[in-house]
């Protein structure tokens, strides 16, 4: 069974952001990139299991988990990352010309590229840290024609069938479907391991291929060309200012504090 | 793009209050666009729902009251909703940023080859074309993002950014025709509820949020559940919490939880660290409850009190119960 993740590398969210006032644009330089963290947890869920199907009794051929990244060349130190942790390949999407890509534009060629890899289950986070749009996993199950079972916090194949715990509001669903597929997670998979040493050094061994847009041969433009959205400003949040500290000398007086600022605001 | 659809979100009939922002909102969108503001409402519930929305400003709620909605997983709502928006012809269609909205929105993105705007906490029409204003990378930016080379724009709306506005204006009703020819494969076996439905993080006026300082489970349902109460409003944690257990992973607010913007947060007993700040940052008032008073939550809360939190919380609850007697 192939399991194929499917990554996305942000700007580290802890790093300090800063808008060129010249350019408008996001100043890129020193900002380390980082994988998605939601995408931790999809890399973990599909080790998990892989290694749940390699101790099942009678299981036929192993499970593999290739990590499918489309990004600039640059990502492929990130992607070591994902190797380290015990994903066995990884395929990298990359080209200048899928620069500018929305939503749309990325689910479509991942899609083909992914259709290339080949894939019996497809794993993705539920949301990236940079664009907090989490419509590419949906968009790809429509695009790639199979099954989207989404916010899973548990999965499941048996008899060639897939069976997840499905995140909602109030608790959760148990859902059903056939392969292949495509699962989206959530973080209760699991917290993700951290690379050993073993693995560090075993993942430099490994092979991180690459496709280019040529080799997707796509019939509609992506890209900016493609994209249906376009930035058109860029600007700071408001800045929340200090507020005030108040020390409590014990629960009732705090508590009032509180109270009386709530009344103040109209809150209460 | 003219005329507007909003996705009602609803579990057997009772809706939110979000999904009253979206019609308002959709209201405005049209009558810059000129063009109608329609809801579309599906599965178990869904007519009872439509009086109910006739209370707003909608010029079409089509409904379709189809057990298939409830028993395969999104495929059904899908069909229906690209339905809806191919009869409408060009269009923006509304959903709320929660996960059934997210997993709608990528899903009919791809349907109708559409322009997508996520976690969006203002819409404008200029000129004839939609822009979307959301914050990204955590809130470190807020951006602009106009609709081009697309008939239709799929946006998610950030619950609680907008104001909901009653004011009927006798809406049509409408049956949505069930697609004729389909079969569906994603099947939903059973639903387990864990926590009470009562109101959604995301979507609550007030969240009361505990952290690592909370010390175990307990003090979340005797301590913090009371004073959500009184507020009517829900119970949030941070990441150390969900982590240890103590509450389901659905309540974790931050980066790697949900986003919230309530017109009031209390963070009891958490730091306040910069992936917690990220999914609360935009709400109204920002109250904390900690013992240490050099905590990150001091640079950016409205007011920090130093303290006890388990002397403190009851205390507070009292106060806000016998205020909400009173009035
Ligand atoms: C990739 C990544 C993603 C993350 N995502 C999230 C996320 O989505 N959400 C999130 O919240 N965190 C997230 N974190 C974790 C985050 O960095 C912090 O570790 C976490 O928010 C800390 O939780 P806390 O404030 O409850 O705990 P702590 O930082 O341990 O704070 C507990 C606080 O309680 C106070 N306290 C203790 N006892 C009392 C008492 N009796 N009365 C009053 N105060 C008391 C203490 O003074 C302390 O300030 C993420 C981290 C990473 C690396
Ligand atoms: N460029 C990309 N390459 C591979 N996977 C992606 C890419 N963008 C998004 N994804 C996947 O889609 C999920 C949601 O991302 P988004 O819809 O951008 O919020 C991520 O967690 C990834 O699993």
């Amino acid at each position: 069974m192939k399991i194929v993740v499917a990554v996305k590398l942000v700007p580290d969210a802890n790093a300090e952001k800063r808008i060129d006032s010249e350019t408008k644009r996001l100043v890129r330089t020193g900002v380390e990139t980082v994988l998605n963290p939601f995408d931790e947890y999809a890399i973990e869920g599909a080790l998990q299991l892989k290694e749940r199907l390699a101790a099942a009794p009678g299981s036929a051929e192993p499970a593999t988990v290739t990590v499918f990244s489309m990004a600039p060349e640059s990502a492929r130190e990130v992607l070591r990352k994902a190797l380290a942790m015990g994903a066995d390949d990884a395929v990298l999407l990359t080209d200048a010309g899928l620069q500018g890509s929305d939503v749309w534009a990325t689910a479509y060629a991942v899609a083909a590229a992914l259709k290339k890899v080949g894939f019996d289950l497809v794993v993705t986070g539920g949301l990236a840290d940079d664009g907090n749009t989490g419509g590419v996993p949906g968009a790809l199950a429509e695009y790639l024609g199979v099954p989207g079972l989404t916010n899973a916090r548990a999965i499941e194949v048996a008899d060639g069938k897939l069976k997840v715990q499905r995140e909602t509001d109030t608790g959760y669903q148990v859902v059903t479907g056939p392969m292949p597929a495509l699962v989206s997670v959530t973080m209760a998979i699991g917290e993700p391991r951290y690379a050993s040493l073993k693995g560090i050094m075993g993942a430099k061994k490994k092979t991180i291929t690459t496709i280019s847009l040529a080799e997707l041969g796509l019939d509609r433009a992506v890209g900016s060309d493609g994209a249906k959205t376009e930035v058109r400003e860029l600007a700071a949040p408001p800045v929340r200012g200090k507020g005030r500290i108040v020390e409590a000398s014990d629960g009732a007086q705090g508590a009032q504090v509180i109270f009386d600022y709530l009344k103040e605001k109209k809150l209460v | 793009m003219k005329n507007v659809i909003v996705f009602v979100e609803h579990s057997g009939g009772q809706t939110r209050k979000v999904t009253f922002e979206l019609a308002t909102q959709a209201r405005r969108l049209a009558d810059a666009l000129g063009g109608e503001a329609r809801a579309v409402v599906l599965g178990a519930g869904a007519q009872a729902l439509v009086e109910q929305l006739k209370a707003y400003p909608l010029d079409v709620i089509a409904y379709a009251e189809d057990p298939d909605v409830d028993t395969f997983l999104l495929d059904p709502a899908v069909d229906y909703l690209v339905a809806v928006a191919q009869s409408a012809g060009p269009s923006v269609v509304l959903l709320p940023n929660t996960m059934l909205g997210r997993d709608l929105a990528g899903r009919l993105t791809a349907r109708l080859g559409a322009a997508m705007a996520g976690d969006v906490t203002g819409i404008e029409v200029d000129g004839g074309s939609v822009a979307c204003v959301s914050p990204k990378l955590g809130g470190k930016v807020v951006t602009t993002c106009a609709f081009k080379n697309a008939d239709y724009g799929v946006v998610t709306i950030r619950p609680n950014s907008f104001t909901a506005t009653a004011g009927g204006t006798g809406a049509r009703t409408a049956q949505i025709e069930k697609p004729a020819g389909k079969s569906y494969a994603m099947v939903v076996e059973r639903n387990v509820e864990e926590a009470s439905s009562e109101l959604g993080l995301e979507e609550a006026p007030v969240v009361i949020a505990g952290g690592r300082g909370m010390g175990g489970p307990e003090p979340f349902t005797s301590l913090l559940k009371p004073l959500a109460n009184a507020f009517g409003g829900a119970v949030g944690a941070s990441r150390a919490a969900a982590d240890a257990g103590w509450v389901p992973y659905g309540l974790q607010i931050g980066q790697t939880g949900k986003t919230v913007s309530p017109q009031l947060y209390i963070g009891v007993g958490i730091s306040g660290a910069i992936q917690h700040k990220v999914g609360m940052q935009t709400a109204g008032t920002i109250v904390a409850v900690n013992k240490d008073g050099t905590v990150p939550m001091g640079d950016f809360a409205d007011l920090l009190v130093v303290g006890d939190l388990f002397t403190i919380v009851p205390e507070l609850t009292k106060l806000v119960e016998r205020a909400k007697a009173q009035a």
